[in-house]
């Protein structure tokens, strides 16, 4: 017997990445309109396993266990089920082959993953509404609970509930398949997942209270789901940009806040807490990227985290800041975002000094939306604050501080705030 | 030393909505109490309502069981070792099924 098995202790996320990869597989055995009773059944597995594990021990291969048990679940409901009766007698042999297969047997494993690719871009049709998209990703594939996605985003369990609702519907009454999508097409399905995923990152990699581990989480399912795209034949140069990207910023996430939970910037950051492994992923990916000659916003977006990881110093001056400018010049010209703009304009002061970078900022007011911004109130308090104008500094900081700002963030801006009235400068 | 058989009641409906992470964190806690060194014995009802059998003027019949009102079932029990009965009880104190909302009845074996 195993360690681990003995000890009872289970790999981290064992029953959530299973349970994505139960529902993917019965669903597809089953069909997507019976997305309820996948789920259902790999709910059901789980629910045995807490009922004899630890009466009985933890099994051998506790994975193949619950695929199994799942199986057998959706078999016993499908017998139940108000089925025609030569289509259930079909259903029923396919599960039961299914459920027969060898886990260990590479192919299955091939086939699994086949399934959660399936179900991803299923999920990010386009009769599937924008906003349920990523929940139903992070259930149906993910393996999320609804209160997990609802504490990610900031959101009440009712909405996501209403959210999954709306998606299941879509599915039904729109004859949903798992067929992936083929030609044209594919590309745009493509374009939405990868949107998806990338939603799911930022999502994670938000400012957030250190303790809130889910959000984490998010981000390494987002990293796992770019990942598992990229290993597949589909895989566009832009996936590649889209993996590197999230790994080379995931690398950054242990240096990001202290152990009081309070925020680190990145000039200031222990380069040393980078997680050195997923550097090496991020690099890896951002060289499979420049394949052909396509330049997306995720090809700018990872050639900048590249950059900041190149520089290995604990100087921050080691930056290529130039280059930095040069590529969010390029990103601004194919995103055109607002929010890019104002990323710019703190690489502008890096480079030519906070003059300059306040009248960017500036020009930038003409937009409402980004003037009433938080973080946009808070780069221009900084550069204020740069150049010794403490009072329109404290002034921008104190507006900054009555949006919707994590903790984090609002312990940051309060000491930013405080250091407009005390006489110590940062450089 | 004495032995006590605790019997564990809860509502299944409980874990309907429970998370797979949450579930697992479940298995791991339920798993690591059944390893405790004064744990003898346990086992897992199965989930149905059971029977309850009666005689009614000499002739046994059998019904369906007890629980099929109540929203709390016996799903399970262990047989522990224990000096005496406070002993019985603090060791239930850390058991997970009280953390997710299960009753644990603690009663004594009859020993000669």
């Amino acid at each position: 017997m195993s360690a681990a098995v003995e000890s009872g202790i289970l790999l981290e996320h064992l029953f959530r990445r299973q349970a994505g990869r139960i529902v993917g597989r019965l669903a597809r055995l089953l069909g997507p309109a019976r997305l309820d009773l996948a789920e259902e059944a790999a709910q059901e597995a789980m629910l045995r396993a807490l009922q004899t594990w630890p009466h009985q021990g933890v099994p051998e291969n506790a994975e193949a266990w619950l695929l199994r048990v799942a199986h057998n679940a959706a078999i016993d409901a499908i017998r139940r089920d108000r089925v025609a009766g030569e289509k259930k007698e079909a259903i029923v042999a396919e599960l039961t082959r299914s459920a027969t297969i060898n886990p260990s047997d590479p192919d299955f494993e091939e086939q699994l993953r086949d399934d959660e690719l399936r179900m991803i871009f299923m999920c990010c049709h386009p009769e599937i509404p924008r906003d349920s998209r990523i929940a139903l990703s992070l259930k149906a594939v993910g393996g999320f609970g609804v209160r997990e996605i609802a504490r990610a985003f900031l959101a009440d369990d009712q909405t996501i509930a209403q959210r999954l609702v709306r998606a299941k519907r879509q599915i039904l009454t729109r004859h949903l398949t798992l067929d992936m999508p083929r030609g044209p097409e594919l590309r745009g399905r493509l374009d939405a997942v990868m949107e998806v995923i990338y939603f799911m990152f930022n999502e994670g990699y938000a400012a957030h209270e250190g303790e809130d581990l889910i959000r984490q989480d998010l981000c390494l399912e987002a990293l796992r789901l770019g990942r598992l795209i990229a290993a597949t034949s589909i895989a566009a140069p832009r996936v590649h940009a889209l993996v590197a990207l999230m790994a080379l910023q995931a690398a950054r996430l242990p240096a990001r806040v202290d152990e009081a939970g309070d925020l680190i910037l990145l000039e200031d950051q222990d380069r040393g807490r980078w997680d050195q492994q997923l550097i090496a992923l991020g690099f890896h990916h951002f060289d499979r990227s420049m394949a052909g000659d396509e330049v997306s916003e995720y090809h700018a977006q990872a050639a900048i985290a590249a950059t900041h990881a190149r520089a290995r110093a604990p100087n921050p001056q080691s930056v290529d800041w130039p280059c930095v400018l040069d590529l969010y010049d390029q990103l601004l010209e194919i995103s055109g975002s607002p929010i890019v703009a104002l990323n710019r304009a703190v690489v502008v002061g890096k480079v030519h000094g906070p003059g300059e970078a306040l009248s960017v900022v500036d020009s930038l007011a003409v937009d409402p939306k980004l003037r009433q911004y938080y973080l946009f109130l808070a780069v221009r308090g900084h550069l204020l604050l740069q150049l010794n104008r403490r009072v329109e500094a404290a002034d921008c900081f104190g507006r900054a501080l009555q949006g919707r700002c994590s903790e984090p963030e609002r312990r940051f801006l309060r000491r930013k705030l405080d250091e407009c009235s005390t006489g110590s400068l940062r450089p | 030393m004495p032995q006590y058989m605790l019997l564990l009641y809860d509502d299944p409906s409980t874990w309907r909505s429970i998370s797979p992470e949450e579930m697992q964190k479940a298995v791991e806690k339920y798993v690591a109490w059944s390893k405790k060194p004064f744990t003898l014995d346990g086992k897992r009802l199965a989930e149905d309502p059971g029977r309850v059998v009666r005689s009614h003027g000499n002739q046994p019949r059998a019904t369906d069981g007890p629980y099929s009102e109540t929203k709390e079932v016996l799903g399970g029990y262990y047989t522990i070792e224990a000096a005496n009965y406070d002993e019985a009880v603090q060791r239930t104190f850390d058991h997970p099924h009280l953390e997710y909302g299960g009753t644990i009845e603690v009663r004594q074996l009859f020993e000669e």
